[in-house]
């Protein structure tokens, strides 16, 4: 059902994020089915913008790793969505220092008595980007954000424990100081290290 | 996939709360935030923190002056810690799970400057000033359901053995910028209240909320002879898949965390006596809510007491879940169920048993707190009394 996890390409400046995530989750006793990372190849030199969002490339990062990693997850799965109906997929974020970015942007404009654009509303926080992969992949699994990569995988893997979710989709984000050079993510989609019985994977249904 | 419902599946362990700590626009103190909320009278007025010449709104629920976030915290975190009698050395080894927008020194920080500045700095910083454990810190920023997400990892961990107890610490103080950003997204009640699940609603408003909580295994909490503030049977989070910011209509991803909450706890819709919703008093969203209990609770949503003490204490974002299931928990213990402040008329579409006109007087054995966010995120936690 799930892809192997490629290798990241020799080089880039992506695989330590890619290769710290992985290491990570095997260390929480998590099974690592996909990953991805921001910049993967020569050809990562400029991230596609992700309509609604503006001024940063916190959220693009995001969509553009967790894209790439979900669309390896399985192959054989319709486009619009990352597993087969009944696979519950958490969404865990880890940034260190967040959308600071647009959190400069919005001081800046309020320091200098001016309005902020609407749309920095709906990107102030990191769950909106999350609710756009949600959407997009059909992740109905909780949507958590941390600062830790421990925390992250130790979060993702007691979801997975408590059958809150099936598997997760863990992304590291973290823009770099200026002008965009060293922004960096990684994605990976982890499992539970043993497959629960079909039997157990698809409770009562819900009033949902 | 949308309909299904995991398996509740939790640990073995009893979970428990043996302390709170809050601060709020009602003042420092969980006596100050019980007392104001069972007024019934919000705490909403003109803004002075803060110049809001270029804002559409002027108003929020904020205490005197400019409180410092990391000095409320500490405070939070201490009154916890007095109030579960948990001696300095205990402490020294219960970890922090904090929920904040992130470090508040970050945006206007030099770039020289950084580095030493984020989440987790802040969270080390929380935790020393509070005398807590210096390994196992977790920083939560998943915006309104931070808090309520920490609460329930908290308590998840727990009952599977993980580690025997949290202090779990949220705040949030108004503060300009996201003032401004609420603002431009036409988010804040241009009529200056709060009006959940009532016809006429206008959105929400900030509040200032800091909220501790010492979320404890019972059995460490039986052997040290610790208080016991209130169980926490169950708890559920579950996202919609449906937009970034908007809720799903019907409430798919808070039905479903209800549901798991429920199932953890052991419980039926109608073995709840109490709901303090999510209910921001935005049009959509408490449409949505409505809807999700109606879809989890079945019949029984028509006959709990509903209201959302956001119409009262605002909206303290994320450290709604920790401010919110403190009301939640005190107002069970003294048998006395907030108001939902700000109803103007009935809206055919949230057709809920609302706490109208004044507190209800009555003690329900089980209650429980509910929160949504951008994102499609949602919790629900389910305390019962000890």
């Amino acid at each position: 059902m799930t892809a192997p996890a490629p290798q990241a390409f020799p080089g880039a400046a992506g695989v330590l994020g890619t290769a710290g995530l992985q290491a990570a989750a095997v260390a929480a006793g998590l099974a690592v089915s996909a990953s991805a990372s921001w910049p993967e190849t020569d050809s990562d030199a400029e991230v596609s913008p992700l309509p609604g969002f503006i001024d940063s490339l916190f959220s693009p990062l995001i969509a553009e790793v967790a894209g790439r990693a979900l669309s390896r997850r399985d192959r054989g799965c319709p486009r619009d969505q990352a597993a087969p109906d009944g696979t519950v997929i958490a969404i865990v974020l880890v940034t260190a220092r967040g959308d600071v970015a647009s959190a400069a942007q919005v001081a800046a404009r309020v320091d200098a008595g001016r309005r902020v654009p609407p749309l920095h509303f709906f990107q102030s926080v990191p769950n909106a980007v999350a609710g756009y992969l949600a959407a997009r992949w059909q992740l109905t699994g909780p949507v958590v954000c941390v600062s830790g990569i421990r925390a992250a995988m130790d979060a993702a893997a007691l979801l997975i424990e408590d059958a809150d979710a099936d598997e997760a989709l863990i992304v590291s984000v973290d823009l770099g100081l200026t002008g965009g050079a060293g922004d960096r993510a990684a994605a990976v989609i982890v499992t539970g290290p043993t497959g629960r019985p079909e039997a157990e994977r698809h409770g009562p249904e819900g009033a949902a | 996939m949308t309909g299904g419902t995991p398996t509740a599946r939790r640990g073995p362990g009893s979970v428990v709360v043996t302390g709170a700590g809050a601060a709020s626009a009602y003042g420092r103190g969980v006596e100050a935030l019980l007392s104001g909320v069972l007024s019934g009278e919000p705490a909403f007025a003109l803004v002075e923190r803060f110049g809001t010449a270029n804002r559409r709104v002027h108003v929020a629920a904020a205490m005197p002056g400019s409180p410092d976030l990391l000095t409320e915290l500490a405070q939070a975190v201490s009154e916890a810690c007095d109030d579960a009698a948990l001696p300095a050395a205990v402490r020294a080894r219960s970890p922090l799970f904090l929920a904040v927008h992130g470090d508040p020194a970050l945006a206007r920080a030099a770039d020289a400057d950084q580095p030493g500045l984020g989440p987790d700095a802040f969270t080390v910083a929380v935790a020393g000033r509070g005398g807590l454990a210096e390994q196992g810190l977790r920083c939560y920023m998943s915006a309104c359901v931070s808090a309520s997400t920490a609460i329930a990892d908290a308590a998840a961990s727990i009952a599977r053995g993980q580690v025997d107890r949290v202090v779990v610490a949220g705040g949030y103080l108004v503060e300009p910028d996201q003032f401004a950003l609420f603002d431009a997204g036409r988010a804040l009640a241009d009529d200056g209240r709060v009006r959940p699940f009532s016809a006429g609603r206008r959105g929400l408003l900030l509040g200032d909320g800091v909220g501790a909580v010492v979320v404890e295994s019972q059995e460490s909490a039986r052997a040290r002879q610790a208080p016991l503030l209130a169980r926490l049977a169950g708890w559920g989070r579950a996202g919609d898949a449906f937009h970034p910011v908007q809720p799903h209509p019907e409430g798919h991803g808070l039905a479903r965390a209800v549901t798991a909450a429920l199932q953890r706890a052991g419980l039926a819709g109608a073995d709840l006596g109490y709901i303090n919703a999510h209910g921001s008093g935005s049009p959509h969203s408490d449409r949505a809510e409505a809807s999700a209990l109606w879809l989890a609770l079945g019949e029984a949503a028509g006959t709990v007491p509903v209201s959302s003490t956001k119409s009262l204490h605002g909206q303290a974002l994320e450290a709604s879940g920790a401010l919110e299931l403190i009301v939640t928990m005190l107002a069970a213990r003294k048998g006395m169920l907030p108001v939902n402040a700000g109803f103007l008329d009935v809206d055919e579409e949230c057709r809920l048993a609302l706490v109208l006109g004044d507190a209800l007087a009555t003690m329900p054995e089980y209650a429980m707190s509910l929160n949504a966010a951008f994102g499609g995120a949602n919790t629900a936690l389910v305390v019962g009394l000890p």
